[in-house]
């Protein structure tokens, strides 16, 4: 089965500077992959090519093997897109935004969206400028889940919303997940918004990805090692060495392993998500300054 | 897509439905009381005619149609299908300014769907008003024209009001997907408009096709000039070259008559360089030719501007 989103080589430059560079990447159907990385990392910009508001400079990318801009007219119905403002017609009321997805969506699911609608409490006649944050973000998801997409990008969904109106949204994807067979991409800097919601992960910084894979597996094969520092580096032969500190004779490894770790002078911590998730930012880190340097 | 674009422009075919609607309230009393007046004036016999009669009976005319018929001759309105053609350009606009082709771009519906159904309602709102628009004048006019021709009323008659909106609608479009400010574009595309329209009409239309000229004595009539558009008449010599000499020549050919009238005689002027009107016109035939070719110019420019905006809007990323 095709992916839900496949990207070979993908790259988008502004002017000179590249915003998302060699990205590779699959997501397979039916997960929920957080895409996390520092601002500026290049998730909107992954995100847009996905929907196809942006065209690629360099490299490909498909959803569902399509391409969204040359065969916009197949892989639209099939991807649903919330950008990080959430527009919305502000001089629209809410259910005239509803007619809007009915409009222009055959697939369109008009009761579920006018049951979500009724559920949330969201005032019909209202106009949508004059709701708050939360509400918008609401009647925002209500039009991109009830288009019925295969695909469903969101675009940094939380960041604008006060701590409930997070839980509540993110309540609400994770019901539309179990509903059906849907395949979601979350954007976010701060993966705790996210671990909750998310079965995949992808980390993107600096224009390019960092770690693809599922959360389970990364947890599983990521280990912090503490050992001999003349020894260090028969370690990096044999896994990915994601960060490291050395003290006078002792040297803090932080791996992705290929494979058991069992050498007996080594000792071996399990990490959680978050520690690996900020060891590969604080690569990122640590690279940036490399550069601010050079 | 259609309830949509048509939801999207609702307030700027008010304004512009509202706008017109002024105009008729003004200008349909008026056109009835001008056409009254002709009517009542017997103003249909003196068509053509050059008699003194007649001149008096135009100039008459002319003077009882009143201050409105003055403002309208001003020019002002020529502003009307400028402001027409940039409001129905502020939806599109909008959207672009304020992010929501994000949304309107990740429906079902395709870019260039979106887009042809946006453009289409802007130009058939458009061109709809424009039709309004010189339905109105064209009529109200139709007494003044049937009187003094209508080369005098060009601009708001017929079909060049069609290409006068379509113009400014493309300027306000192409304008404003480059800058992607609505308001700064809106002002820009205005004073455009307006800087167009005023070079076609003072130096390029006169230009469409090599005007006629004529020589003639001051006894003779000359060609009939009473419908035709003038754009320059001027002593001159026999051969048509403009009399440089000074008022004294008049002086000196002035001969008293028997009445005591003073009238120039022709020999002398004629010794002077003078004693013949030059008139540089182009003849009321060729008005339907005028209006064709300033409609295809402004709708032809519109249309490069409207597909260079549509162009642009495809491949924004």
């Amino acid at each position: 089965m095709t992916p839900a989103l496949e990207t070979q080589g993908l790259g988008r430059r502004y002017g000179s500077q590249w915003a998302l560079h060699g990205c590779t990447l699959e997501i397979p159907r039916g997960t929920v992959t957080a895409l996390v990385g520092p601002n500026g990392a290049g998730k909107t910009t992954l995100l847009r090519l996905a929907v196809g508001l942006t065209s690629p400079s360099a490299g490909s990318v498909r959803v569902f093997g399509l391409d969204p801009r040359e065969q916009d007219a197949e892989a639209l119905p099939r991807v649903g897109f919330l950008a990080q403002e959430h527009p919305l017609y502000g001089s629209f009321t809410v259910e005239e935004m509803l007619r809007v997805g009915r409009e222009l969506n055959p697939g369109w699911d008009d009761e579920a969206a006018h049951a979500r609608i009724a559920e949330l409490e969201l005032p019909l006649k209202k106009k949508v400028r004059t709701l708050s944050g939360g509400q918008r973000a609401q009647v925002a998801l209500t039009l991109a889940l009830a288009k019925r997409p295969e695909l469903l990008l969101l675009d940094e969904p939380v960041a604008s919303l006060d701590p409930l109106a997070r839980r509540e949204f993110l309540q609400s994807v994770v019901e539309a997940v179990a509903d059906r067979d849907l395949t979601v991409i979350l954007s976010s800097h701060i993966l705790a918004d996210l671990e909750r919601v998310c079965d995949h992960l992808v980390i993107l910084a600096l224009g390019r990805t960092q770690l693809v894979g599922s959360i389970d597996e990364i947890v599983a094969s990521h280990r912090l090692l503490t050992g001999p520092r003349d020894q260090a580096e028969d370690v990096s032969r044999m896994h990915d060495v994601v960060r490291e500190s050395h003290a006078e004779r002792q040297t803090t490894l932080l791996v992705r392993a290929n494979g058991h770790i069992y050498d007996a002078q080594w000792t071996v911590h399990e990490l959680d998500l978050e520690e690996i998730v900020l060891a590969y930012l604080g690569q990122d880190a640590a690279r940036r300054r490399e550069a601010v340097l050079s | 897509m259609t309830w949509l674009s048509w939801r999207q422009q609702r307030t700027e075919t008010i304004v512009a439905a509202a706008l017109l609607a002024l105009l008729a309230v003004v200008f349909v009393p008026e056109g009835i009381h001008v056409a009254d007046l002709f009517v009542h004036q017997h103003v249909a016999r003196c068509i053509n005619r050059q008699t003194q009669a007649c001149s008096f009976v135009l100039g008459n005319f002319t003077l009882s149609t009143g201050s409105l018929q003055g403002l309208f001759a001003s020019g002002w309105f020529n502003l009307v299908p400028g402001l027409i053609g940039v409001a129905l350009a502020v939806p599109v606009l909008h959207e672009l300014e304020n992010g929501t082709v994000r949304l309107a771009w990740t429906q079902s519906v395709t870019r260039r769907r979106w887009l042809v159904s946006k453009l289409g309602f802007a130009v058939g709102t458009v061109l709809l008003a424009a039709g309004c628009f010189t339905l109105l004048f064209t009529w109200y006019q139709q007494p003044l024209d049937r009187a003094f021709g209508r080369w005098d009323h060009f601009d708001f008659e017929w079909i060049v009001p069609f290409g006068y909106t379509l113009f400014a609608l493309g300027l306000a479009l192409a304008i404003g997907v480059l800058v992607r400010r609505s308001a700064a574009a809106l002002v820009v595309a205005y004073g455009l408009y307006v800087a167009g329209r005023v070079f076609v009409e003072s130096w390029l239309r006169k230009r469409f096709i090599t005007p006629l000229s004529a020589t003639f004595g001051q006894s003779s009539a000359g060609p009939n000039l009473s419908h035709a558009w003038v754009i320059s008449e001027f002593p001159s010599n026999k051969a048509g070259r403009p009399f440089v000499g000074t008022p004294g020549v008049f002086q000196n050919c002035a001969k008293v008559g028997p009445a005591g009238f003073k009238h120039l005689n022709q020999g002398c002027m004629v010794r002077h360089g003078a004693g013949f009107t030059h008139a540089v016109y182009q003849p009321a035939s060729r008005f339907w030719e005028f209006q064709g070719i300033e409609t295809a110019l402004f709708g032809g420019a519109a249309l490069l501007l409207i597909a260079f905006a549509a162009w642009r809007i495809l491949r924004t990323d």
